[in-house]
Order: structure tokens, then C-alpha cells, then sequence
């Protein structure tokens, strides 16, 4: 009923208003039906700046050059899956699906093909970075369009760092958890989260495995050999790091609870992407120190550190698809294609202030990496960054499932809990073996 | 019965019953609390010294506000409370209809009916809502209220059945049996005479389900998708636990503010709902 | 029940096409076509899909193809669908026997005379009028690791002297879903209960007092066994509900920690919606229909004995 209403009056305006703009703004006449309403669904950004730019200018100028209406809507980033799932299946739902990680692999058949588009946006910017193509790439094609990484960095409390002797962020383990004692014997544990989480567990657990020497699969994609030495004393390491120096009720901490804890000065590190240096600068007045300084002024952010096998990230990764059920795809896809042109996307970046990093190497060059030196170790996130399945070449499908069901981060959560770490261990062989044998 | 010396009546009448309403209604008043205090007070950890939990000195709107402003809570009040109104209607209906047949009338399979419909009510909604996305996308109902209104009766109705029979059950025969002896038909005695003494279970039944279309969770989170269709419970859980820091005020805000329409329906009708409770159990 | 005047219209006959709906299976089946068509279109067909899904292997978007029993013995070695299976029992065994005796205490109280009593009953079924959703929330908040007002009571209490992690500690979380369980549930046990107990003359009370029966005494050999049947029908209902919970967990734990608080429901949707593996959700979903169905069949039976008795 709405919908014909509104069809009408884009009818009959649109010749004036959508059309002719749209043909003097992107200098060619638009290629789709008058009328159409493109659904794209986010989650609620953990920068809340960048959603008010999306809604209030950046989607009505997309409207007017494009001709089409912007269903724009934002959900708990934990329902994005449900919403895709519960969609696919009912066979309508949104024409734009944001998705983190490797979960675009679940959906492959369900998507369409997004090559043309990734290519295009690839040889504009100097290519994507690898773990871009490792998560969205199914065999030869792209089912998904990369959007941004949101890197992973270790923010902490410089002063408190300082005052029990470690002016520079601990480069190993052992150090970290030497420092972490410390700081919990004072009343200020490190804070992390291992919880069904899809940004800060996956991205602690997963690095902390690799550093190890673990991983959840060899190279040859059949092989299951998680059970060795190295990865028991990684859980043998954790349960004592975490009684010695984390706050414990971590293990029931979603995705916001360590920024809450961090901002009101119960912990002081946690695994996170930038939004609570973003936050404490939005609000600088709002978060003073015991030393009434401004909270902003003491943190910092520092990769993860050593493990006997090396260091290694993962971030969260970021990407579009859209649906085959799509009505739409035409609106859809020139809606991504206008919203990643240089001109579009980096008000956006710039409005995330370093929370996210684009998944081309041509952003790296932006001046906004310049301006604040607390937020530099972002500019690389892409760079170093592996992605689930690692070491796999690609993140397929079998790590995609792995992924959504916690498998890794479960294993450390259940030997923190009172496990065994050969128990732990053990359980994780079993649930990885069903997935990949 | 306390007999028997005063301090008798304070600890086994008194204390206990101020403790269960303590118990009981805290969490609203922890609700109305967190809804008007302002965001620094807020986010104190509970072993800060100026933590102060049951008392504010500043409230504020400004949560309630954002509720109304940058939320779409006033079109998920409405949809809910139309949802849930016209899902009432169909299952009274088909209630009072299959309870008046089931408990007054007698045909073959009558028992096994009665059983069935009420094994309906066991099949959990965790195993009806992938193949129901199904079958709601063939009738292009999806993301409108009205897979909501088509799909809530499956579990209404077992109820109010089941409620309707026990009140009919208590209609005495001869009511009927004098109508039709003065020549009324049975669909008129049991729409002229039966239905109308078993208003006050109509009643009840109605309550009962109207607050348990507003409970509902999973369908409306599984079927509907744009934010304008949402129902309250789907609206206030996808909509205000945002990534970012500060929402617990909207959230208890939207919580409360939720419950209203249901809590007034309800004071309307309290003893009627009562009645319902007590009839049903005893039928 | 006061039976008001009730005015009865006479028609001169009942015309002939009324006439078959003066045959009383007639009647019954126009009356019963709405709720069984609804409930065939809505519940029987799709739960015979919904056992269709659970023996394929299908995927989102993927249809898949018969497989038989896999998916059962797939989730019946899976370890976290064993907890599961044990947290139902437990969640659904705790809440119903607390919230049996906490009921049937409340109900006691409520039954004598006191000022604000109307007042009190209406207020006493707020916990079950509000939606699930929205009460759970509250109960998240108050729970919350960092700005528990919980932890900050007992602690002022000089009860506990460092942080009760109600929602980090497995068997702590567990006991918290039991709690706001317990809390949505007692209001319900009390009103039933209390019209269960009005119903119960107090003449034979007061006989078995002056024949010197303590209170006790009078509770268990008069009251009790009066009550039962409505206990059982009140039990049962909730039994069911229960043990097909949903929104409490969810909202409060989704599972965690580490999949310590999953029920049955909850860790359907997981699989399901979750992951996307929409046939092992079904498989999970259908494993629990049976054994409800056992549970309801035993109490429907002990109420038909304790009826006849």
C-alpha cells in the first residue's frame, strides 16, 4: 500500500528530481526501474558517529544520485546471522547484508557473485589485502565485497603500566603475565573477554593459539593436529594468566562489557579495536582519572605479544553480500559501487577515526593515520592480520563453521573454568575432527 | 490460621510477605530507576564509593527521550498492541468455537481432538520456525504483521480452548435444554445462552492471551525484519544493545515503557484474569 | 455463577439450511474447521516438515539430501547437546519445586484477610505479566559483572567480600537463569494455588483444630490432598513452558559461558540460525518433543489417579 504510494509520487517526480540528478551526478543515465528500495542492513557500529553520517548525509545524497529509496537499518551485530539465516529461508529480507569474518562462506550458494564489483574497487586502490580475499573469496569468485578491517590492538592504561615497571608495553607472554599480576595485585586486572563474541574472543583466541605453534587444521586442509604439546601448555599458560592476572568474570563479558570495564577504570588492558580510545575522546570531560587527568591521555595501543611461535593478529574483517532472493541486486550493487568511490567512502573512514581500516593498501597513505599517534598501529591492521582456517590459504567453509561455533575460544573458556587443559584439548580434536574429516 | 501472640504475626505473616513483594517487585523499581538516572551515575562500579543504587538525586528525561526520538518505539508499541489485539480475536474465536464443541457437543473423535489440539501446544517453536519461514515466504507474508497474527493463535488457541472448556463445562445443561425446548436452535442457545454466561472466562481467556501474544519472542525475531515492523520485545533487544557504551538507560526506558499496554490491559481486567487462572485450574 | 435473564428469540422454524447444524457432529465440525484448519496449516504441517529437515542434511539455502538418522547421532554426540539436555532437566526440576513451595507459601499469606489485599494480589502478577524479554533485562543489569546493585547489597551486607560473578561462573549463571525463573514463575503458582485453597472450606480446618491437629498436621492431611489436583494441572503447565524456555536464556546468558546454560531451545537456535545448520537445529528441536511428551504423559496420568482417587 505504502510502497505503490511511494512508487507513484518516484514516478512521477522521479523524472525530475531523481532521474536528472542522478544523470547530472554520476553523468550517465541510471540503469534500474524508478522506484526501487534498497534494504541494507549493518550492525550497530561500535563508532556511533559513523552511523549518524550514514543516516543523515551520506544515504540521502546516495538517494538523490541514484534514484533509488535507502532502507538503511542496524541491528546487534550478534543478529546478523540470525536476520541472513531466517531471510535466506523465507526467501525475503534485506538486499545489503553486512557480515564479520569468514561467515560469508556459510551463505556462498545463497549470494551472488560480487567479482566485477571487488575488481573494480581493487585496481581503483592498490589491490586488497590478503586476508580480504582469504574471507571472501569461494574458489575463483568474490561472494562477498570487502568493506573494512576493524583492527585488533591491546589498549592499556600507560600510567599503570608504568607504575609496576614496564614503561613499554610486554613483548611476550610470559612478560605480559608477569606485568598482569602486578597490576591485578594493585586492583587492576587485565580484561578479556572469552565468550561467544564475535569480535574480541575470536580475535584473542585465535592469535593466542597461532602464537603458540597451534592451529586448528594443517596445511593439507585434512589434517587435525591440534592435540600436541605445544597447544597444551598454551592452555595450561592461559588458565594460570587468567586466575593470576584477568578479571575473572570476563568469561560472561559480550563484546561491549570490556569497553565499559576499561572506561570506568576496573581494568586496565583489554584486546579491542579503538572504540574506547575513540569513546574516551568523544567524551573527553566525561572519563577522568584518579590523577584527574583526561582518560584519553593515558592510553595507548600495542600488538598483541610473542608466543614461542611467533606474533600474530586477527581482526575483525567486514564485508557485504547480497542475497540471490535480492529483488533488487541492480539498486543494490550500484548503491555499494557509489558508497566505496573515494568521493563517499572516506568521510566515512574519517568519521571512524581509525577504528576501521579499509581493506585496500591505497588508504594507507591517508592523512588521518598522521594525525594521532595513540591510533598508528591501526594503519597496519591489514597487513598482519591471519584469518580463521590460517594456516589455510583461504577461509573456507569448514573454518566459517568453526568459527560460529566457538570452538578455539571454548577451549581456553573451559579450561579457565576448571577443565583440564588435556581435557580441553582433547574436547576441541573431537568437535574440529567432526568439521573437518 | 497465626493464632496466638502478636510477635506470631509478625514473622510468620509480616516479614515473609514483605519479603516476596521485595522479591517480586524490585526489578520494576530497579527498572523506573535505571531509566531516569543519568548516564554518569550509571556506569559506576558497584564497589565505587559513591555508588548509589537505589536512589538518584538527578533524574532525567533524556532517556526516555532518546527512546521516543531515535528509536522507532512508538511504531513497535503500536504494532505489538495490533498484533496482539487482532491474534486475541482469531484465537477467541476459534477458542470459544472448538471449547464449546469439544466440552458440550458429542461426535465422533471428539476425545482424540481434544487431545491433539492440546499436543499441539507441546511442539516446541524452535522446530515450527524454520519450516513456518518456509511457508510464510510462499504466501508473501513475510515482514508484515500478519505472519505474526496468522502464526500466534497456533499458540493461543490451544489455551483458550483448554480454558473455554473448563468454563463451559460448568454451564449447566438445562440452560441449552430450556432454550431449545422453546424452539431455539442450537447454534442460537449457544450463542444467545451458553456464550454469554461464559463471559468472564471469555474475558479472562482474552487477557491470558493477549499478554501472551506481547511475550512472544521468536517468531516475531525469525519473521520480521524492517525495523518499523518490529514488535516491542524484537525492537528493544536488536535495537538498543548497541556495540557502543551507553544504553542501559533506553534499554530499562523501552522495558518499562513496554510493559505499560500490557500492565493496563491488565488492571482493566485483573480479576477477570484472576478469575481466568483460578477457573482454569479448577476445570 | 449468577446466571443473569437471558432473552431467547424465537424464530418461527429454523429454516432448512440450519437444519444440519441442528446434528450435533454438524455443529462440531463448522465450529472446529477454524481452529483446525489454523492449526493444520500452522503447526501439523510445518512440524511434519520441520521432522522432514531433521532427517536431511540441509543448509541455509542449501535444500540437501536424505540422510537418515545422521543428525541424531551426530547431536547425541555432542557434548554440548548433552548439557544441554542436563540443563533443561535441572532448570525445569529446581524452578518447579521452588517455585511450587515458594507459590504455595505466597498463596497461604494470601489467603487470609488483610488490609490492601486486592491491591497486593493484582501487584503480585506483575512479574508474569511483563514480558519476558523486557523483565530479563532488568534482571541482566542487575546481574552484571561490573555494576551489579546485587554484589553491592551483600557486600554492604558484610556477606560476601569480593565480586559474585553471577554470570561469568558456569554453575553461578545457571543459578541466576533459575532465579529470574523462579521470580517469573511464583506469581503464577500463587494465584492458582490461592483459588485452589478458596476453594477448600475452612470448616474442615477448624474441625481438625479442636480435634488438637497442629498446623502442620492440618496442612498435610487436609489441605494438601485437596489441593493436589489443582497443583498438578498448575505443575504441568508449567513444566511444559519451561522446558521449552527460550527468551531468559537468551538474553541473559545466550548459552554461555561457554555453553554452560544452554537448553534445549536455546542451543536449537545456535545450531540452527546460528551457524546455519538448519537440519541439526531441527534434529535438536524434534529430540526434545518426545521426551516432553513422556513428561506430560506421566503427569496427565498421576492427575487422572489422583482425580479418581
Amino acid at each position: 500500500m505504502t510502497t505503490v504510494t511511494r512508487r507513484k509520487v518516484l514516478k512521477s517526480g522521479a523524472a525530475v528530481v531523481g532521474g536528472m540528478a542522478g544523470i547530472l551526478a554520476t553523468g550517465r543515465p541510471p540503469a534500474f526501474a524508478q522506484g526501487t528500495t534498497v534494504h541494507w542492513l549493518r550492525w550497530n557500529d561500535f563508532v556511533p558517529a559513523s552511523d549518524q553520517l550514514l543516516r543523515k548525509e551520506l544515504l540521502p545524497a546516495a538517494e538523490k544520485a541514484l534514484g533509488i529509496k535507502i532502507n538503511f537499518e542496524t541491528v546487534n551485530g550478534n543478529d546478523l546471522q540470525p536476520r541472513i539465516t531466517s531471510a535466506i529461508q523465507s526467501g525475503s529480507g534485506p538486499d545489503i547484508i553486512m557480515l564479520f569474518n569468514n561467515h560469508p562462506q556459510i551463505y556462498s550458494e545463497s549470494v551472488i557473485d560480487m567479482s566485477d564489483l571487488a575488481s573494480s574497487v581493487s585496481k581503483a586502490e592498490d589491490g586488497y589485502y590478503d586476508l580480504c580475499k582469504s574471507n571472501t573469496v569461494d574458489g575463483q569468485k568474490f561472494i562477498a565485497l570487502p568493506w573494512t578491517i576493524v583492527g585488533a590492538m591491546i589498549a592499556y592504561r600507560k600510567s599503570w603500566f608504568d607504575e609496576v615497571g614496564s614503561p613499554t608495553f610486554p613483548d611476550t607472554w610470559e612478560k605480559y603475565r608477569e606485568v598482569g599480576k602486578k597490576l591485578k595485585a594493585n586492583g587492576r586486572p587485565i580484561g578479556q573477554t572469552l565468550g561467544h563474541t564475535f569480535g574480541d574472543a575470536p580475535t584473542f583466541s585465535y592469535p593466542y593459539l597461532w602464537s603458540w605453534g597451534g592451529s586448528e587444521i594443517e596445511k593439507d586442509g585434512k589434517t587435525v593436529n591440534i592435540n600436541k604439546k605445544e597447544v597444551i601448555d598454551s592452555v595450561k599458560f592461559m588458565t594460570a594468566f587468567w586466575k593470576e592476572a584477568h578479571d575473572e568474570g570476563g568469561l560472561a563479558w559480550d563484546d561491549t562489557n570490556n569497553n565499559r570495564a576499561f572506561l570506568s577504570q576496573t581494568i586496565s588492558a583489554t584486546l579491542n579495536g579503538a572504540s574506547i580510545y575513540i569513546e574516551a575522546l568523544r567524551n573527553p570531560d566525561k572519563y577522568i582519572t584518579e590523577k584527574n587527568a583526561q582518560l584519553k591521555t593515558d592510553i595507548q595501543h600495542s600488538p598483541l605479544p610473542k608466543g614461542p611461535a611467533g606474533q600474530f593478529a586477527m581482526h575483525t574483517f567486514f564485508s557485504h553480500v547480497i542475497p540471490n532472493y535480492s529483488k533488487n541486486q541492480a539498486g543494490a550493487k550500484e548503491l555499494l559501487k557509489w558508497i566505496h568511490t573515494k568521493a563517499n567512502y572516506e568521510p566515512w573512514f574519517v568519521s571512524q577515526k581509525g577504528f576501521a581500516t579499509p581493506p585496500t593498501h591505497a588508504w594507507e597513505k591517508h592523512k588521518l593515520w598522521d594525525e594521532d599517534k595513540v591510533m598508528a598501529p591501526f594503519k597496519v591492521a591489514g597487513l598482519l592480520g591471519q584469518t580463521p582456517g590460517y594456516p589455510l590459504p583461504s577461509s573456507g567453509k569448514k573454518p566459517a563453521e568453526v568459527l560460529t561455533k566457538y570452538i578455539i575460544t571454548d577451549m581456553y573458556a573451559k579450561a579457565v573454568q576448571g577443565m583440564t587443559a588435556e581435557d580441553a584439548v582433547k574436547w576441541a580434536e573431537g568437535e574440529l575432527k567432526k568439521i573437518y574429516t | 490460621m497465626i493464632e496466638g501472640a502478636r510477635w506470631r504475626k509478625w514473622v510468620f505473616f509480616y516479614v515473609p510477605m514483605a519479603l516476596f513483594l521485595v522479591f517480586l517487585l524490585f526489578p520494576f523499581y530497579w527498572m523506573v530507576i535505571t531509566s531516569v538516572r543519568p548516564d554518569g551515575e550509571l556506569y559506576r562500579p558497584w564497589n565505587a564509593i559513591n555508588y548509589n543504587p537505589f536512589w538518584t538525586w538527578k533524574p532525567t528525561w533524556v532517556h526516555v527521550r532518546y527512546l521516543f526520538e531515535e528509536t522507532l518505539f512508538a511504531s513497535w508499541l503500536w504494532n505489538t498492541t495490533f498484533i496482539a489485539l487482532v491474534s486475541t480475536a482469531i484465537s477467541l474465536v476459534c477458542g470459544v468455537f472448538a471449547g464449546y464443541a469439544l466440552s458440550r457437543l458429542t461426535f465422533p473423535f471428539a476425545g482424540s481432538l481434544g487431545t491433539a489440539i492440546f499436543i499441539t501446544y507441546l511442539v516446541p517453536q524452535t522446530l515450527l520456525f524454520i519450516p513456518l519461514a518456509e511457508i510464510i515466504r510462499n504466501y508473501r507474508l513475510g515482514d508484515t504483521p500478519w505472519s505474526l497474527i496468522l502464526t500466534y493463535p497456533t499458540f493461543l488457541i490451544p489455551f483458550c480452548t483448554w480454558l473455554m472448556m473448563g468454563y463451559f463445562k460448568a454451564v449447566p445443561k438445562e440452560l441449552e435444554e430450556c432454550a431449545r425446548i422453546d424452539g431455539a436452535s442450537r447454534w442460537q442457545a449457544m450463542l444467545y445462552i451458553v456464550i454469554p454466561v461464559a463471559i468472564p472466562g471469555i474475558l479472562s481467556a482474552g487477557i491470558f492471551a493477549f499478554t501472551l501474544s506481547w511475550n512472544e519472542f521468536i517468531y516475531a525475531l525469525v519473521f520480521l525484519s524492517s525495523p518499523e515492523q518490529k514488535t516491542v520485545p524484537v525492537g528493544v533487544t536488536s535495537e538498543l544493545i548497541r556495540g557502543d557504551v551507553f544504553f542501559w538507560g533506553p534499554l530499562m526506558a523501552g522495558a518499562l515503557l513496554g510493559s505499560i499496554p500490557v500492565a493496563i490491559a491488565y488492571s482493566f481486567f485483573v480479576e477477570h484474569y484472576v478469575a481466568g487462572l483460578t477457573g482454569s485450574v479448577k476445570g | 455463577m449468577a446466571i443473569a435473564e437471558t432473552r431467547v428469540y424465537l424464530p418461527q422454524a429454523p429454516r432448512p439450511r440450519l437444519r444440519l447444524l441442528e446434528d450435533e457432529r454438524w455443529l462440531a465440525l463448522v465450529l472446529l474447521v477454524p481452529t483446525l484448519v489454523l492449526l493444520g496449516m500452522f503447526i501439523a504441517y510445518p512440524f511434519v516438515r520441520g521432522i522432514l529437515l531433521s532427517v536431511t542434511n540441509s543448509r541455509v539455502g542449501v535444500p540437501g539430501e536424505f540422510v537418515g538418522l545422521a543428525n541424531f547421532y551426530k547431536i547425541f554426540n555432542d557434548g554440548i547437546f548433552r548439557t544441554s539436555v542436563y540443563n533443561t532437566f535441572v532448570y525445569t526440576g529446581v524452578t518447579t519445586v521452588f517455585k511450587l513451595a515458594l507459590g504455595l507459601w505466597l498463596a497461604m499469606l494470601l489467603n487470609r484477610n488483610f488490609r490492601g489485599k486486592a491491591f497486593t494480589r493484582a501487584f503480585i502478577l506483575l512479574p508474569f505479566i511483563i514480558p519476558t524479554v523486557l523483565s530479563t533485562f532488568a534482571w541482566k543489569w542487575m546481574f552484571d559483572p561490573t555494576f551489579s546493585v546485587l554484589n553491592w547489597l551483600l557486600y554492604h551486607l558484610g556477606l560476601i567480600t569480593g565480586r559474585i560473578n553471577w554470570l561469568g561462573d558456569p554453575d553461578l549463571a545457571m543459578i541466576s537463569i533459575i532465579i529470574v525463573n523462579i521470580w517469573r514463575g511464583v506469581p503464577f503458582f500463587a494465584i492458582s494455588l490461592l483459588a485452589g485453597l478458596q476453594t477448600i472450606s475452612p470448616e474442615l480446618s477448624e474441625a481438625a483444630a479442636i480435634d488438637g491437629a497442629k498446623p502442620w498436621q492440618r496442612f498435610w492431611h487436609i489441605t494438601w490432598p485437596l489441593l493436589l489436583p489443582v497443583t498438578m494441572v498448575v505443575v504441568l503447565f508449567s513444566v511444559i513452558q519451561t522446558f521449552a524456555d527460550f527468551q531468559i536464556v537468551y538474553v541473559m546468558t545466550g548459552g554461555g559461558p561457554a555453553n554452560a546454560t544452554h537448553l534445549f531451545a536455546t542451543y536449537a537456535y545456535q545450531i540452527g540460525i546460528g551457524t546455519g545448520l538448519l537440519s541439526e537445529g531441527a534434529a535438536i528441536s524434534l529430540a526434545m518433543f518426545p521426551i516432553l511428551f513422556l513428561v506430560v504423559i506421566i503427569q496427565l496420568l498421576y492427575i487422572r489417579r489422583v482425580e479418581v482417587r
